[in-house]
């Protein structure tokens, strides 16, 4: 699992695409504080190698984020830091700049 | 760095309200205090120094964002620039003119990081994060460049998010001398000694010793007013942070997997444990010595830790010779 820099944008806002490992999962998506932690706001898409594929469009900062794979919130491998989110948890952390 | 795009505004969404809310409204307003500790010895060539104080300008130029930095300089080392005139220069002309120079009777980069985020301290506010930066790091290599262009995450992460500290991470692979040390040593030691806040501390960060942080003035504040430990003042905090509920969260700031800049000798490595179990001994009396029995508690996880540490010399011996 892991994210790749997308083309920049205008108003400082940066395309990402995040990229989960989940090829036996039947459902994937992402969620964090850019997307309210929505499970339905942004499902990612198979892609052909069994990876799950989405770019998101993010302001420039640091975000919060998870996978929701199969129902259950999964931590990027990949991701460049670990921080908390209100509960609690651990999530993933991405900066965008 | 783009400065202007690392503070720009972004917008969040509150998980329960559902609503949607200016980035800007949950940030604080307060200053970041980049805090540098000079390194102890002269380096042979001021390409890194010179590297990281081109960053340091450029905060000091952006009174916005950044306090004014600061530069702990232990007084030997600034003696012996006497017989040194190019780093005299440096120290004159570069460090003093796009930071303010702490002078301070140190025993060890700890006791320099006190001297610093004390003085930073002093200046800041309520909202304001301090930001270590350790002046001994190869910044004027491919890897050292990475790690200053990531560095500015961690008062940021800070700042924006909320959290309390930030540690910054280098990764190594598993038989660099740092992984070693932390895994046979500062967490094993850890286990022995605090073993549910080392488990907490380990699912927040696999470099407890790391010098590369950033505090939020609230933490800071309650650590500077205890006792401030000479070696590994990272992990006291960590357990500070633990033990208190603060929260902690860890970014990577670059790889050293196949450089041998990171590699520490085999007398250094032992020396480092060695400390460690020193700290984590009076760290465990100070938190339990009010209570009945302890001294019988000690001596039994002081023979453990004993082993521990035997344990952990003779994998450093084997892997580090």
């Amino acid at each position: 699992m892991s994210i790749s820099r997308g083309q920049y944008g205008a108003h400082n806002i940066t395309a990402r695409n995040f990229i989960c490992v989940a090829p036996q999962a039947k459902h994937v998506s992402v969620v964090g504080d850019f997307n309210g932690w929505n499970r339905s706001a942004n499902p990612m898409q198979r892609g052909g190698d069994g990876n799950w594929v989405l770019r998101v469009d993010l302001k420039h900062g640091h975000h919060r984020y998870a996978y929701i794979v199969d129902g259950q919130v999964t931590l990027d491998p990949k991701a460049m830091g670990i921080a908390r989110d209100d509960h609690g948890e651990r999530v993933s952390l991405i900066a965008v700049s | 760095m783009d400065s202007g795009a690392m503070k720009s505004p972004a917008t969040k969404r509150s998980p329960r309200s559902g609503t949607s809310a200016p980035f800007s409204s949950k940030r604080a307003t307060g200053r970041i205090h980049p805090v540098i500790t000079f390194p102890f010895r002269h380096p042979a060539n001021l390409d890194d120094l010179g590297e990281l104080y081109s960053l340091v300008a450029r905060f000091d130029a952006d009174q916005q964002t950044y306090a004014r930095p600061i530069t702990v300089m232990d007084c030997k080392t600034r003696a012996a620039m006497v017989k040194s005139p190019r780093h005299l220069k440096f120290r004159d002309r570069i460090a003093a003119r796009h930071s303010d120079i702490v002078d301070a009777w140190t025993v060890d980069t700890c006791q320099m990081w006190y001297s610093g985020l004390g003085a930073a301290f002093e200046r800041g506010g309520p909202n304001d994060v301090y930001w270590l930066i350790p002046g001994d790091f190869n910044y004027g290599s491919c890897m050292g460049k990475e790690v200053l262009s990531h560095l500015h995450d961690l008062p940021e992460i800070c700042d924006e998010l909320q959290e309390d500290v930030c540690i910054g991470e280098i990764a190594t692979d598993h038989n660099n001398s740092k992984q070693l040390i932390d895994t046979y040593g500062t967490f094993a030691l850890l286990y022995n000694w605090f073993p549910r806040e080392a488990q907490a501390i380990r699912s927040c960060t696999e470099r407890p010793r790391s010098e590369f942080f950033a505090v939020r003035h609230g933490f800071l504040k309650d650590m500077l007013h205890r006792r401030w430990y000479a070696y590994e003042q990272t992990v006291v905090m960590l357990l500070h942070a633990v033990i208190e509920k603060k929260t902690i969260s860890r970014y990577l700031v670059g790889n050293i997997s196949d450089l041998p800049e990171g590699r520490d000798s085999l007398s250094s490595a032992m020396q480092q444990v060695e400390r460690t179990e020193r700290v984590l001994k009076s760290f465990w009396r100070e938190q339990h010595q009010e209570k009945a029995a302890w001294s019988e508690h000690y001596r039994q996880l002081e023979a453990q830790s004993e082993q521990v540490r035997r344990t952990a010399l003779i994998v450093l011996e084997n892997l580090l010779k």
